[in-house]
């Protein structure tokens, strides 16, 4: 039995019914009264100088109702991070990616702003472009931005430790490089928005983000209006996994057009515009040196990393340090060299995706750990538990594993999957692998840096009694955050599920900092307890006047107040009640005190109860440059196991089963997290074996759909065994912390692994398609040949 | 990306069908599930003027037998091709190409007509189609006519249709006891993908000697169109079948193709994989032959 009364169970998501009757409201669902219909003139070339924008044409179309360029829009700059505001909303004087934003139009449909789009003639005097890390970095490359020589957009050097002497003690040191791909989301619901700027100066922004916040800030910036004027929204959103967490051109140009017609505009992305914007996980090339002592002990890890960046920053200076410092951890290292390139490219921008930062360097280590331990003759398991952190462990670059229950996952996964009867027992052609990784529960700090609270949240209690109104601007996107966020509110204020309602995603509600960094369950589950720790007492506070019983002689279980020194008469109060409902044939006749009537007795003595709520981590991390980057109040940890066969002469690598335990502290909502744990596993597989954002040689996206951009299908996924490992995070509301990021972290270097064991081959490029697993063996085939 | 505008044509019969396009010739498509068509007129590949929907005409629907031949209309759906216990029985290689084809929901829409009208050089159904050597009834307001599909392919998205002409049915033959054919195709992953390779084979055997009496190796992906693999087939008539013959045979097909090489997979790998295939299915033919 658990010791909750709503929290930690299946509860069903509440927003289940809308959406499998399909009437969650997403924004191409949406419209408003005079609509306008906006577009993009983007850029088909990768770089050039703009020479002229000729609208005349556009402009007599019928319909066409506004065109704005860079001298409607200004030049305001703005970016993710403060420190990198390297875009402005249209480009003035060139044009650095295909795809960069040039101008907009706003007609009555869409037939008309696409028309207008083609009849906006652009003259451009083509510049030659760079497209490769390589290409960029070399002397004498043409230069994307004048204020970054070199196109290098961020560099990071750090050391802890230190790792050349740590190297002269080791028995084995061994280098290995890796390389990933640039990947797309493959979200199911392309970016869109709706403007709407009302005739009191006011802009409501409804758009499918992950962030309303940021979006918020971003906007008021760049139009020039207080935020307090600006209003984000946020409908049901199909996904976002870090594409959609900062704000985008469409949302601006979209307010924009709203705010000089005076008119609602609907802008919405296509499937190619969505690869053209790009702002994905990263293309990262790494170099890792690791050394160790003969008994597998951890000594040093030198490690470089160059980002395929694209045109400009996104969140890539957060990329940039993530890949170094999310190896810190799960295991005892305790010297680390880390230098990280950020270059810029004429492809477009590389920003977060689900594991921000960590994903590949995550891939490339684990594997390299993998080939240390048999070159040691240890079992990979064995070389793992060694070397693993425990709770209170803090790594070398200061980040502190207030929980950690790796231990436990893998033993989870070993048992659970059967490794000691299949390592190295199975025939050619099939493998078992594992690998483990941690991530952060939420960043340490916001993107601007603030003294902001995280997160807000409000709880009212409705003034006829017994329902729980819960308002959190924090983002619902599919991930099942709105169904957690009332269970932490049920569960604080001792009523059921069934007693609270919730609205998130408006910025009217409060601040949040959204849905990223797998930081919403752990901050504004905090900032949810409070506001309901909050609104509880009060209730208790006016009844123990009314009752003069000690309010803490009281609770609030499961919706009936519990009096914790003996039976108290309750009548009187109970009487009050039913007299205010005279005709009712509900009224409550026996029995214990009902929530309900508690508080609606508390109104009746205070007025509408409200309750708030907030939070905001502890200042976290060290004092070295880049410290904030990887800090977090808790951190969650995973191990996985997969088997798969490969066909050794197709090079066609299938996914038999995969073992996954998560170390999410108390699962709120176990089904959900179960969820977040399919969905890191697929992603995972499809980022291992078949995606890859691919150009042409003009810098052109030429797998822009899904069709082409292959993502795993139903039958590509193999079951999946989820263990879920509850450690109690102190830091975590009800010990709960991350699992939405952190479970795709063992992922990809576990398939590398099994494939290695099915194989014989190491490879050391992403995806693993049948061509390179095929590639690969006929390479070593020869070699041993 | 919106469809271009076009006028919708939807007749109830074949003569009407015939008709409207006498009448637009090049200006007309026919629209059978739409699943190839749409998505090119979308992109803007083709922007027909009239779309003629076959999709009314019931009598392009049926599957049927005649004497030793199966008769399936220009409209029978993937999804039903890829179910039916008759294709499977009596032709599994098409049956094996109709599961391979695109998802659920793609297949039911989807129609072995359209599939063959796309002219895709990746298709799904042409390989198998081409190795029982299948024949399609076409028709037009000027008449009608059997095409051999082997001739029928062009290039890629062209065929010897004249503008006017629709496909009612194809015909393939029941093959007899000793015959067996074999039909698989890889892409990148499992479902709904363009394939980098498909390739299928026929195989008859001599009663007497259980030699090979007839080959027909069809390989996908790896030309302008469907293409049958004569060397490798001389290497198969005439012996008797084993694990050195099919292998001598899978390296006269990697001659007798000529990959391209594009963002799917380069050259290399897509001869080698004709290897690998023509292998595997004359394995599956060999063993459909010889189950009696
Ligand atoms: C997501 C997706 C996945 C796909 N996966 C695959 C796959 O795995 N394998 C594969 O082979 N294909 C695949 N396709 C392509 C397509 O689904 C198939 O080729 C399908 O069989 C086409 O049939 P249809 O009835 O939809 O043809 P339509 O789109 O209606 O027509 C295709 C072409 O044939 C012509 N045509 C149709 N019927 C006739 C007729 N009776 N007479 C003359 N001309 C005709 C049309 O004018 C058009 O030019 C996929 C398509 C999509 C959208």
């Amino acid at each position: 039995m658990s010791r909750f009364n709503v929290i930690n169970s299946r509860a069903r998501r509440i927003d289940t019914p809308d959406k499998a009757t399909g009437r969650a409201v997403f924004i191409d669902d949406m419209s408003l009264p005079g609509m306008l219909y906006g577009a993009l003139v983007q850029s088909p070339v990768a770089h050039a100088r703009i020479v002229g924008i000729d609208a005349s044409a556009a402009a007599k179309l019928p319909g066409v109702k506004d065109i704005v360029t860079a001298k409607e829009a200004g030049m305001i700059k703005y970016g993710v991070s403060p420190a990198r505001y390297d875009e402005t909303l249209f480009c003035h004087d060139k044009v650095r990616y295909v795809g960069d934003e040039i101008a907009a139009v706003a007609a009555v449909d869409r037939e008309i702003a696409q028309e207008a789009v083609s009849l906006i003639k652009v003259e451009y005097e083509e510049l030659p472009a760079v497209f490769t890390v390589e290409e960029a970095m070399a002397a004498g490359a043409p230069q994307l931005h004048d204020e970054y020589p070199g196109n290098v957009c961020a560099e990071v050097h750090q050391e802890f430790g230190d790792v050349e002497k740590a190297f002269a003690e080791c028995d084995l040191i061994r280098t290995t490089t890796f390389k990933n791909k640039r990947q797309d989301a493959a979200f199911i619901e392309p970016m869109g928005c709706i403007a709407a700027y009302d005739l009191s100066g006011r802009l409501t922004l409804y758009s499918s983000t992950q962030v309303p916040h940021y979006v918020q800030r971003t906007v008021a910036m760049v139009l020039g209006l207080d935020v307090g004027r600006v209003r984000v929204v946020k409908p049901y959103v199909g996904g976002g996994f870090g594409i959609k967490a900062a704000a985008n051109s469409g949302e601006m140009a979209a307010s924009l057009l709203s705010k000089r017609t005076g008119r609602p505009v609907k802008l919405t992305y296509s499937r190619e515009q969505v690869f053209m914007f790009g702002r994905a996980r990263h293309g990262f090339a790494h170099t890792m040196t690791t050394g160790v002592k003969k008994d597998g002990t951890l000594m040093a890890l030198k490690h470089e990393c160059y980002l395929d960046g694209g045109a400009y920053s996104s969140f890539g200076i957060a990329t940039v340090y993530y890949a170094g410092s999310l190896l810190g951890g799960p295991y005892r290292l305790p010297n680390m060299k880390y230098d990280g390139f950020r270059v810029y490219n004429n492809k477009p921008a590389c920003g977060a995706q689900r594991g921000h930062g960590g994903v590949a360097a995550r891939a490339a280590w684990e594997q390299q750990l993998d080939m240390i331990a048999e070159e040691l003759s240890i079992d990979p398991v064995d070389l793992r538990l060694k070397n693993m952190m425990q709770a209170g462990d803090t790594t070398c670059n200061d980040l502190n594993m207030s929980s950690l229950g790796m231990e436990e996952c893998i033993e989870a996964v070993k048992d659970g999957s059967g490794w000691t009867s299949k390592k190295g027992k199975l025939p050619k052609g099939k493998g078992i692998g594992m690998a483990c990784g941690f991530f952060v529960s939420g960043a340490g700090y916001p993107i601007y840096r603030s003294d902001t609270y995280h997160g807000t949240v409000v709880i009212k209690l409705t003034e006829d009694g017994g329902t729980a109104l819960v308002y959190t601007a924090s983002a619902e996107i599919g991930q099942g955050s709105d169904t957690t966020f009332a269970m932490i509110a049920a569960e604080a204020l001792g009523v059921p599920l069934s007693s609270v309602r919730l609205a998130s995603g408006d910025t009217d509600m409060g601040v949040d900092l959204g849905a990223y960094s797998s930081r919403q369950t752990l901050m504004t589950g905090h900032a949810v307890k409070e506001a309901a720790e909050d609104v509880k007492a009060q209730v208790l506070d006016v009844m123990a006047d009314e009752l003069d019983v000690p309010a803490d002689k009281m609770d609030i279980k499961d919706g009936k107040i519990v009096f914790t020194a003996g039976d108290v008469d309750i009548s009187a109060l109970r009487t009050r009640y039913i007299k205010e409902h005279r005709g009712w044939i509900d009224n409550i006749e026996e029995g214990p005190l009902t929530f309900k009537e508690a508080s609606r007795i508390a109104y009746l003595a205070r007025g509408s109860i409200v309750g708030t709520g907030k939070y905001k981590p502890p200042e976290l991390g060290g004092k070295f440059k880049g410290a904030a980057v990887g800090t977090s109040p808790a951190y969650g940890c995973s191990a996985q196991v997969v088997e798969v066969e490969v066909d050794m002469e197709t090079g066609h690598i299938k996914i038999e089963k995969m073992t996954d335990a998560h170390d999410c502290g108390l699962a709120i909502n176990k089904t959900s997290v179960e969820g977040q744990m399919h969905g890191s596993l697929s992603m995972g597989l499809g980022e291992a074996l078949y995606e890859e954002v691919k150009f042409d040689e003009k810098g052109r996206v030429i797998n822009s759909d899904l069709a082409e951009y292959k993502i795993p299908t139903s039958l590509d996924m193999p079951n999946v065994d989820t263990i879920i490992v509850e450690s109690d995070e102190p830091n975590g509301p009800f010990g709960a912390k991350e699992v939405g990021e952190g479970a795709i972290m063992p992922t990809i270097p576990a398939i590398l692994n099994a494939v290695y064991d099915a194989t014989g081959v190491r490879i050391f490029e992403l995806p693993l398609t049948p061509e390179r697993v095929y590639m690969a063996l006929k390479k070593a085939k020869k070699k041993n040949a | 990306m919106l469809l271009p505008k076009f006028d919708f044509h939807e007749p109830a019969s074949v003569e009407e069908a015939c008709q409207v396009m006498a009448e637009f010739k090049e200006k007309a498509k026919p629209l059978a599930g739409g699943t190839d068509l749409m998505v090119n007129m979308k992109k803007k590949i083709v922007s027909p003027e009239q779309i003629v929907s076959l999709g009314r005409i019931d009598t392009l629907k049926d599957l049927s037998r005649e004497n030793g031949t199966l008769k399936i209309g220009a409209c029978f759906t993937v999804a039903d091709l890829a179910v039916s216990e008759t294709v499977q029985k009596l032709v599994s290689a098409l049956g094996s190409g109709g599961r391979a084809l695109g998802s659920p929901l793609v297949r039911n829409l989807a129609t072995i007509g359209g599939n063959i009208g796309s002219a895709r050089p990746a298709a799904d159904l042409p390989p198998s189609l081409m190795a029982y050597g299948a024949r399609l009834s076409i028709e037009s307001s000027r008449g009608s006519r059997e095409l051999d599909i082997e001739k029928f392919f062009k290039g890629p998205g062209m065929t010897a249709l004249a503008p006017d002409e629709v496909i009612t049915a194809i015909h393939v033959d029941i093959p007899g006891p000793g015959a067996g054919a074999g039909y698989i195709n890889i892409g990148v992953r499992r479902a709904q993908d363009c394939n980098i390779v498909n390739v299928a084979s026929f195989l008859a055997l001599d009663e007497k000697d259980g030699a090979v009496k007839t080959a027909r190796i069809v390989m996908g992906s790896v030309g302008p169109t469907p293409m049958r693999a004569p060397t490798a087939e001389k290497v198969l008539v005439g012996s008797r079948p084993d694990a050195s013959l099919f292998a001598e045979a899978a390296a006269a097909a990697e001659q007798d193709c000529s990959p391209i090489l594009d963002f799917r997979g380069s050259a290399e790998y897509r001869r080698a994989m004709v290897g690998v295939l023509t292998r595997r299915t004359l394995e599956i033919a060999l063993k459909e032959a010889q189950r009696g």
